[in-house]
């Protein structure tokens, strides 16, 4: 008996692929939690500040005095503006903090959404599902990666959105110094990119953890740290092409190579 | 052509040999019962088959082509351990994505036809965590039957199911198998697997000690003289003395094993002055034979 396989090609196996994973992320609670949190931080943060702006805390024990600052523009919380002085500036330690206290914060957010949304596949049971009829686990990687970048991206839009609400509402100035509105689009750019940059690492650490929801959290977080400071450089206010094409060409390189090592990681050990 | 071809096929984790150069032959079309103990290797076997774990060395073969082969992989329909399923998603839902999965067009329909096919269309709106493990079974079963496969592997499906589930699994089984496809399935209960399998496949400590269909393996289950007395110890002895393999089973029965006719061993005991309640010519099934051949008888 001569039996007649229809061909799956790649294109095939990635539609469908691709299928299960939107149909998952964007049916999933878990990310329009994030999506939630991702409003709700800005306006909370924006808000919170200007009402403290002013107000004085004093430690009880040393009697040290911290007076509350807020934010002086709304865009303050999407990112700095990159200029040679304020390396040699004395308020270069402040600056840090607000590169703390912003949008970036998101890239740790993204973390737990790529390792849950991850891990869920081998808790379940569901990678079996996949990777019998998977021979390929290319598929499964590439599907992730941009499936989680374009969830990642979507939380940098729900922060957006969420900073020029909390801006309104707190009275705090849109003016724009030292940059315009196409360098902010830019800096929005470069961090949805960025997010391309940091989903491959994220997925490799789950990949690796596979049922172990904390070791890929623990992993990614820990890894996610030494990178951190790249991303604020990476995607200022003032950002241009430069920047954007810098984290194109960084998603590019890091989801190849990282991806072609979660690929072998899944290849060489067990699924189950 | 054979749908499973594996030859030579070793598996080593780190402390033991699960599998030492099994060799598997499951033709088109058949539905294979595939036998052994806890621990033999059926289920890493059968991970290998799928995929989901790798072979030490070895040869596995789908339908002629290496089992990694993508356009082969995709016609694959897999129940192995639990279904693949989440927890917070409806039953309906986890049949979606698994039709997402295969790629199926006609999606809606397709997952309802499997859930008739296992009677479980009426739970498809339940959360797959409410459902009872027989329920699970079945759904697993059901998503293991989505888009036709053309091979379909299972392990221990009937865990778990009621007899009316087991009727239902057998007549699933039987039919899919009429339509072409070739059927996996491993089991510790031998008695239904009789009922369905056209070959069997015995494994033991990682390697295949006997194959053979189900007609070979109904000439190999050799007929008996069972027999009750009123004292069944003497009654034994006595026939030890004249035929080799004399038995007592569970149910108060002697068995004798040797060619001989229940008349012949009525004068032998009559001789012997011992009277006879009872006595029957019958044939061992799949599990005797199973143990049989495991205890080396």
């Amino acid at each position: 008996m001569n039996i007649k396989f229809e061909r799956y090609t790649f294109g095939k196996r990635m539609k469908s692929m691709l299928k299960v994973d939107f149909r998952r992320m964007f049916t999933a609670k878990l990310f329009y939690i994030m999506l939630g949190i991702s409003f709700v931080v800005p306006i909370l943060i924006l808000v919170m500040t200007t009402m403290m702006d002013g107000s004085v805390s004093v430690n009880p024990q040393t009697g040290e005095e911290t007076v509350m600052e807020a934010f002086d523009s709304t865009w303050q919380i999407i990112g700095t503006v990159n200029s040679k002085a304020a390396s040699t500036d004395t308020t270069a330690i402040s600056m840090d903090m607000m590169i703390m206290c912003n949008i970036n914060l998101l890239y740790f957010g993204l973390a737990a959404l790529v390792c849950i949304f991850t891990s869920a596949d081998f808790r379940s049971g569901y990678a079996k599902n996949l990777f019998t009829v998977r021979a390929k686990k290319t598929d499964y990687v590439i599907s992730k990666t941009l499936t989680c970048t374009l969830g990642g991206g979507l939380l940098i839009l729900g922060f957006f959105i969420g900073t020029m609400l909390g801006g309104a509402i707190a009275g705090l100035p849109f003016e724009m110094v030292g940059f315009n509105a196409d360098n902010l689009m830019m800096c929005l750019l470069a961090k949805m990119l960025l997010i391309a940059v940091f989903v491959p690492i994220y997925l490799l650490m789950s990949v690796i953890a596979k049922q172990k929801l904390w070791l890929s959290l623990l992993l990614s977080l820990m890894t996610g740290m030494f990178l951190f400071m790249m991303i604020p450089m990476l995607s200022p206010l003032n950002a241009t092409g430069m920047n954007v094409l810098l984290c194109v060409v960084g998603g590019i390189v890091i989801g190849t190579g990282l991806g072609a090592i979660s690929n072998q990681v899944l290849k060489k050990t067990s699924l189950v | 052509m054979n749908a499973i071809e594996i030859k030579g096929l070793t598996k080593n984790f780190k402390e033991k040999q699960a599998l030492c150069g099994l060799d598997m032959t499951v033709p088109v079309g058949a539905i294979y019962g595939f036998i052994g103990e806890n621990g033999s290797g059926k289920s890493t076997t059968e991970k290998i088959i799928c995929g989901l774990i790798q072979k030490s060395s070895g040869s596995v073969k789908l339908f002629g082509k290496e089992h990694t082969d993508p356009d082969i992989r995709a016609r694959l329909g897999v129940l192995i351990e639990a279904p693949g399923c989440f927890s917070n998603m409806s039953v309906w839902n986890n049949m979606m994505l698994q039709a997402a999965n295969l790629d199926i067009h006609n999606a809606e329909q397709e997952v309802v036809k499997v859930l008739k096919l296992v009677r479980m269309e009426g739970a498809a709106g339940n959360k797959y965590k409410n459902c009872s493990l027989g329920m699970k079974q079945r759904i697993g079963i059901a998503m293991a039957l989505l888009g036709n496969p053309t091979l379909l592997v299972l392990d221990e499906p009937i865990n778990g199911l009621d007899a009316d589930g087991m009727r239902i699994m057998r007549e699933v089984l039987i039919n899919i198998a009429k339509s072409g496809t070739t059927v996996v399935i491993s089991s510790h209960i031998l008695g239904e697997l009789e009922k369905i399998a056209t070959h069997y496949g015995i494994i033991r400590n990682g390697k295949m000690i006997k194959e053979m269909t189900a007609a070979e393996l109904n000439a190999d289950c050799r007929t008996y003289v069972a027999l009750q007395t009123k004292d069944l110890s003497r009654t034994k002895a006595i026939l030890s003395c004249k035929y080799s393999r004399v038995e007592e089973d569970e149910a108060g029965y002697i068995r004798v094993f040797d060619t001989v006719t229940p008349e012949e061993i009525v004068s032998y005991l009559y001789e012997n002055g011992i009277v006879i309640k009872e006595i029957g010519t019958a044939k061992i099934g799949l599990e005797e034979y199973y143990i049989d051949l495991m205890e080396g008888k």
